[in-house]
């Protein structure tokens, strides 16, 4: 589902050039919940900012759903965000001035996608992440909880092949955040690929499997023994 | 379509909203008027005079020895003879005012002498049986003054002449069933009345200013030299020899006498000289209604490129989201192009309510004619194409934020 191979994202001045990933690679298949854990400043958001082609990247080679994205233009990457990409964003990312129904209804309409199928999706989408009764609620009146429940019925609305969490509870309190969290768990079950950036041991702990970034390079936690065994102590808490 | 998400996004910077769209209604209601203003006073300028324009030029002669009006008669008796004998001098003729003067002798018309109420009001020109060629006037009726015809006289009130010539507007205006010549009309404050022996084509009123509008074309020749402090000179050059006519006709006055004045810097004026002078004020007004109008076009430019700035500077993380969930550069283009044309048509339906709104007072204050439909149209495409010209500077800006914009922290 999303391959990167080799690949590196540099950031240049005039005077210094910074390696945000380096070597970097990384095969997610096709169904699979994936936590990308790292330190900060490590390379977690960049990875995930050209996992969904919201950045371009400057070398090596990325495979997302089996087409290679180095070449794509604007528009054709726009059209992959919107048709196979779920964005779930730490700061939640709903449009102030929309409601709960327009906020969904976005990636919908750049989609083309007439209104009744529209309304049947966004309905539906909002029903599962229980907040269908607060359709016509503007996101200043809802909870943090609420509002990033909007964002994951915003990215499910568009039946993405894959789903990309940026921090998905970092803005939440635990009991807010676990409801996120078994929401996400509960769409992985259904089938869905998802990746989830995340600094918290307990919630990556809860994916499928683990990738470590550390200096913009994912590290093997195995060969890591201080990594290692932080997160197994995590992990077997949060099992228990 | 985005309309729905705009307006609703819309409900959230109402101020500004609507800020822009009473300054577009503001404007197009002073535009259009504006234009209407212009196109009329443009028509106004653009009237025919009736005179040979091309080849007249017009000599402001000014005694200097007042003493004698007999003197003065055997002067342009001698004066007229002496440009009539240039080369490059068709035919001259003595008035006391012509077309687009200004300055002259107008008086009531009327169809019977016991009438109280005027029928119309006419230019009187004082003429002689030189005057129609002289001025390049073609007669359409009846039959031009013979010299015997032709006296010298002061002006007086209540004077009146036997014979006279009228023009084709006046003809109309007091004989509509049929042809004037032979008709009688009183055209002083006497029981004498005046036979219209000839009919000329059109002939403009000296009249510029108040309501001339519907005396524009009333003009009546009457035979007489004028006898007074001044006379004009009306001179027709051969065809393309006006400049030298110009030069040569004051040299031959001076010949006859010294004993006149004729302003170096005005005194000899072509026709274009005397149209140009006689509509300074419309070509000034249309000037500064132009002026007024290209401002207030660069005001309103100007605060819809401002907003808009101020909104994409202000949405700047709003348009990241929109391109992370799939926008194209071109769908964020769109939506504020889409987002001004909302607001432009709102102000140009409030604009067109208040454009006729304004033209009802000023048909009631100042007598204008009801703005035409074609006015307000215009208006409202240039200001709709100067909103969507405005705007695609900072909508151009909009579509360039990146997606990643969205990840930016808050």
């Amino acid at each position: 589902m999303l391959k990167m191979t080799h690949l590196s994202k540099v950031y240049r001045t005039e005077v210094v050039e910074t390696y945000a990933l380096r070597d970097f690679n990384i095969d997610v298949k096709e169904g699979e919940f994936v936590a990308v854990t790292g330190p900060s400043g490590s390379g977690k958001t960049t990875f995930l900012t050209i996992a969904g082609l919201l950045e371009t990247f400057t070398g090596g080679e990325y495979h997302l759903d089996g087409i290679e994205v180095s070449q794509l233009n604007d528009n054709a990457r726009s059209k992959i965000r919107n048709e196979k990409i779920g964005f779930i964003f730490q700061a939640f990312n709903l449009i102030p001035d929309l409601n709960v129904f327009d906020n969904v209804e976005v990636p919908l309409r750049y989609r083309g996608m007439k209104a009744p199928e529209r309304k049947e999706r966004i309905m539906g989408a909002l029903d599962r992440v229980g907040l269908a009764s607060r359709a016509k609620h503007y996101p200043a009146e809802l909870s943090g909880g609420q509002q990033q429940r909007v964002a994951i019925a915003r990215a499910l609305a568009g039946s993405p092949r894959l789903l990309l969490a940026d921090e998905p509870t970092g803005n939440l309190d635990t009991q807010m955040a676990r409801g996120v969290l078994e929401l996400l768990e509960e769409i992985h079950r259904e089938g869905a690929t998802i990746v989830m950036v995340t600094h918290d041991p307990e919630l990556a702990a809860r994916a499928q499997r683990n990738v470590h970034i550390i200096d913009g390079q994912v590290v093997d936690l195995a060969e890591d023994p201080r990594f290692h065994t932080a997160y197994t102590a995590a992990a077997g808490q949060i099992r228990s | 379509m985005q309309i729905k998400p705009i307006l609703a996004a819309m409900r959230h910077h109402k101020a500004g909203a609507l800020l822009v769209g009473f300054q577009i209604a503001l404007t197009l209601a002073i535009i259009c008027n504006a234009l209407f203003i212009i196109q009329a006073r443009i028509a106004r300028v653009e009237r025919p005079s009736g005179v040979d324009e091309s080849r007249v030029f017009v000599i402001e002669n000014n005694w200097a020895d007042k003493s004698s009006y007999q003197t003065i008669g055997a002067q342009i008796g001698a004066d007229l003879i002496a440009l009539r004998q240039l080369g490059s001098v068709e035919d001259a003729s003595s008035t006391n005012s012509f077309p687009l003067h200004g300055a002259g002798w107008d008086n009531y018309v009327k169809m019977r002498p016991d009438q109280i109420h005027m029928t119309t009001d006419s230019s009187v020109y004082l003429s002689d049986d030189h005057t129609l060629n002289a001025l390049g006037v073609t007669l359409i009726a009846g039959r031009n003054f013979t010299a015997n015809e032709v006296q010298a006289a002061q002006l007086e009130e209540g004077k009146s002449w036997p014979v006279i010539i009228i023009s084709k507007d006046l003809a109309k205006l007091l004989f509509p069933g049929g042809d004037a010549v032979g008709k009688t009309i009183y055209v002083t404050n006497t029981n004498t009345p005046s036979t219209v022996i000839g009919v000329t084509d059109t002939l403009q009123s000296h009249m510029m200013d108040g309501d001339s509008g519907s005396f524009a074309y009333n003009a009546i020749l009457v035979p007489v030299r004028q006898l007074s402090s001044y006379v004009y000179y009306v001179v027709r050059a051969r065809p393309g020899q006006l400049a030298a006519a110009m030069r040569d006709a004051p040299k031959a006055l001076f010949a006859q006498s010294r004993m006149r004045i004729i302003d170096p810097k005005d005194g000899v004026m072509s026709f274009a000289q005397v149209r140009a002078k006689a509509y300074e004020r419309d070509y000034g007004m249309a000037i500064l209604m132009g002026i007024v109008s290209a401002v207030l076009l660069a005001i309103t430019a100007a605060g819809i490129v401002g907003l808009t700035s101020f909104w994409v500077g202000q949405r700047r993380r709003q348009i990241g989201i929109r391109r992370a969930l799939g926008a194209t550069r071109t769908d964020i283009l769109s939506y504020f192009l889409t987002e001004n044309m909302m607001i432009g048509v709102c102000g140009v339906v409030v604009g067109t309510l208040l454009a006729i709104g304004i033209n009802l007072w000023m048909v009631t204050r100042f007598a204008m004619a009801h703005l035409s439909i074609t006015y307000v149209l215009t208006a409202a495409i240039i200001l709709l194409l100067l909103g969507q010209g405005a705007v695609l500077a900072p909508a151009l800006r909009a579509s360039r934020v990146p997606p990643v914009e969205a990840t930016r922290p808050v």
